[in-house]
């Protein structure tokens, strides 16, 4: 008990073995339904509805991913979430790169104040405003467009960006946009040939940020968008479900096809998405 | 600031940049409002003008099925609320999904990130099984965990069945299909709140348990007097965002029972979305999205307050 190296409870499980099932209580903790949805999407129809059930796939078959593409127009649902996703995070990193310099360098009289507007604004029930939304669109003719998504997108991520961005900002040394400047740039110029590219991390996550926020949005999507053709994946995967029949495999094989692009953001950023997700949520 | 604003002059007077980048040369104070500009016209666009037009629409009687032009009604969508028994089930469900979920996530969460805090030789795997559960959309989420709690081929009955208990036919009962909902937003949440706490947990200085273990302080102790209240901070904030986002639960349920059996598991969110989009009667939907609206203004408030305190 004369350990110090481990702090805290995690000495009363330092051991190895303990170790070793923490590790597999948190893996089975999060890898597991994904993991089941995949061995479901690669299972037989008579495989599935045998009893006892099995876990792991006998006789695994890519047939239920064929008819996932075939059924419904999955590729345009991907499309779909992937361009309403990219538009709106393009969108948001413009705006909240703008706003965030402007907060982060420039002495304003009312920063205080449009901080806590920011943060106020960040846990805004977006749901409230389907009503009116769905009238502006309505009036707008942007029901059945990106368009009708795009903004409010944006406004979900924008005050998280924000406020990664101009903590972010105040991490880059003044002295850096001023030599800009002397050799000839103007403050905008200076702005996005050295602020932002020195940033380019920061910017980076927060761009990954907005990019889930919009591929992960379901209300909206749902009661915006009542074409098929232009359906996102949260929506379109509802389609599957037949009036009575609710074909698991084929549906299984449409979520692995929908997690795979955000699974593999995640696994490749995975540190730089931490790091954002905290300072987003601690600060904001 | 006259620093860099003689800079700015000298680099004009020299070699100045190209002439249409000269408006950008601005003041402070102008060059803010510039800046500032594109986030306050989306703000404005999407949030501020909604919300007038919210209340401004609760006070009449406006459904498009009707065909009929909106009608003042002043206080009558609020007074059909009151005896709406549906709005008061949705209301109550939605109170209790976030009383339930949210202490729920949060020790959940604390436990993962106490276990993901560990010394392991490797961290991604850690990392990544608690990214995962956050990077999920909820609506895949509701569907994941439907199939899980299926009545005949769900893993769950299947695990029950081999520890020698009875399947539960989880989604006939309304208990039962609660508890489901319930226990797959707590799982969807708590990885979210594990992060934010492991954030925390990282930046507790061991030098505070090694002093501790010199007084002769037991790790039980050291958990209750230094470690959770150091994590306060991030541990209201997390709390607070949960809150927030579990007031307006919609995806889970509208996957997972689609609201049933009856409206024993509806949400007051998906209570609006049935009025707006299925009824489209606007004007009633929009009486109980204020009310809505107002529960969230109340966490909002609380929240700001804590940070004040905080700094």
């Amino acid at each position: 008990m004369s350990a110090v190296a481990n702090p805290g409870f995690s000495s009363l499980l330092s051991g190895r073995p303990l170790r070793f099932i923490a590790g597999g209580a948190l893996i089975i903790n999060g890898m597991f339904p994904a993991l089941w949805i995949l061995f479901t999407s690669l299972k037989t129809e008579a495989e599935l509805t045998a009893k006892p059930i099995t876990w792991i796939p006998h006789a695994p078959t890519l047939s239920n991913y064929m008819q996932a593409f075939s059924d419904q127009p999955l590729h345009l649902f991907l499309f779909n979430s992937f361009m309403v996703a990219l538009l709106s995070t393009c969108l948001t990193l413009l705006v909240s790169v703008l706003a965030a310099y402007a907060l982060a360098r420039l002495n304003l009289r009312y920063r205080g104040l449009i901080l806590s507007l920011i943060i106020a604004v960040s846990t805004f029930p977006l749901v409230t405003l389907l009503v009116p939304l769905f009238e502006i669109m309505r009036t707008l003719n942007l029901l059945n467009t990106w368009i009708a998504l795009v903004l409010p997108y944006t406004v979900l991520s924008l005050p998280v960006c924000t406020l990664m961005l101009v903590s972010f900002f105040e991490g880059i040394p003044r002295d850096l946009e001023n030599a800009a400047m002397i050799d000839g740039c103007t403050r905008m110029g200076a702005l996005f040939k050295v602020v932002v590219p020195l940033c380019a991390p920061g910017v980076f996550t927060a761009g990954i940020l907005a990019f889930v926020n919009a591929w992960d949005e379901f209300l909206l999507a749902l009661s915006f968008n009542s074409n098929p053709s232009l359906r996102t994946l949260p929506v379109g995967i509802q389609l599957y479900q037949g009036e009575f029949a609710f074909p698991w495999p084929v549906i299984s094989a449409a979520l692995v096809v929908g997690i795979v692009p955000v699974a593999v953001l995640i696994v490749i950023f995975q540190e730089r998405v931490v790091s954002g997700l905290t300072a987003g949520g601690i600060k904001g | 600031m006259s620093t860099t604003s003689t800079l700015n002059a000298a680099s004009s007077a020299d070699r100045g940049p190209p002439a249409w980048t000269r408006w950008l040369d601005l003041g402070d104070r102008a060059l803010a409002v510039v800046l500032l500009a594109p986030a306050a016209i989306l703000l404005a666009l999407i949030i501020v003008y909604p919300v007038l037009r919210l209340g401004y629409t609760s006070f009449f009687s406006l459904s498009l099925t009707s065909g009929l032009p909106a009608e003042f009604v002043g206080l009558e969508n609020y007074s059909l609320m009151l005896e709406d028994p549906v709005f008061w089930e949705t209301t109550w469900n939605t109170v209790l999904i976030t009383l339930i979920t949210v202490p729920g996530a949060l020790l959940v969460g604390l436990a993962l990130a106490l276990l993901a805090n560990l010394p392991f030789g490797v961290q991604w795997p850690v990392r990544l099984s608690l990214l995962i559960p956050w990077a999920l959309p909820l609506s895949f989420a509701g569907l994941i965990f439907a199939w899980f709690f299926h009545s005949e081929y769900g893993v769950v009955n299947d695990v029950l069945n081999r520890l020698g208990f009875e399947g539960i036919i989880w989604f006939n009962s309304p208990n039962w299909a609660f508890a489901a909902i319930c226990l797959t937003i707590i799982w969807k949440t708590s990885s979210f709140m594990a992060l934010i706490i492991l954030a925390g947990l990282q930046t507790i200085p061991r030098s505070l348990y090694e002093a501790a273990d010199v007084d002769g302080a037991g790790r039980v102790r050291q958990f209750f007097e230094i470690t959770l209240p150091l994590l306060k901070p991030s541990i209201v904030v997390a709390l607070i965002f949960r809150t927030i986002t579990a007031l307006q639960t919609f995806d889970i349920p509208y996957m997972m029972t689609g609201g049933g059996p009856g409206t024993s598991t509806a949400t007051l969110a998906m209570y609006i979305h049935q009025n707006t989009v299925s009824f489209l009667d606007l004007g009633y939907g929009s009486a109980l999205a204020v009310v809505m609206f107002a529960l969230s203004m109340c966490v909002t408030a609380v929240y700001l307050r804590a940070i004040r305190t905080k700094e």
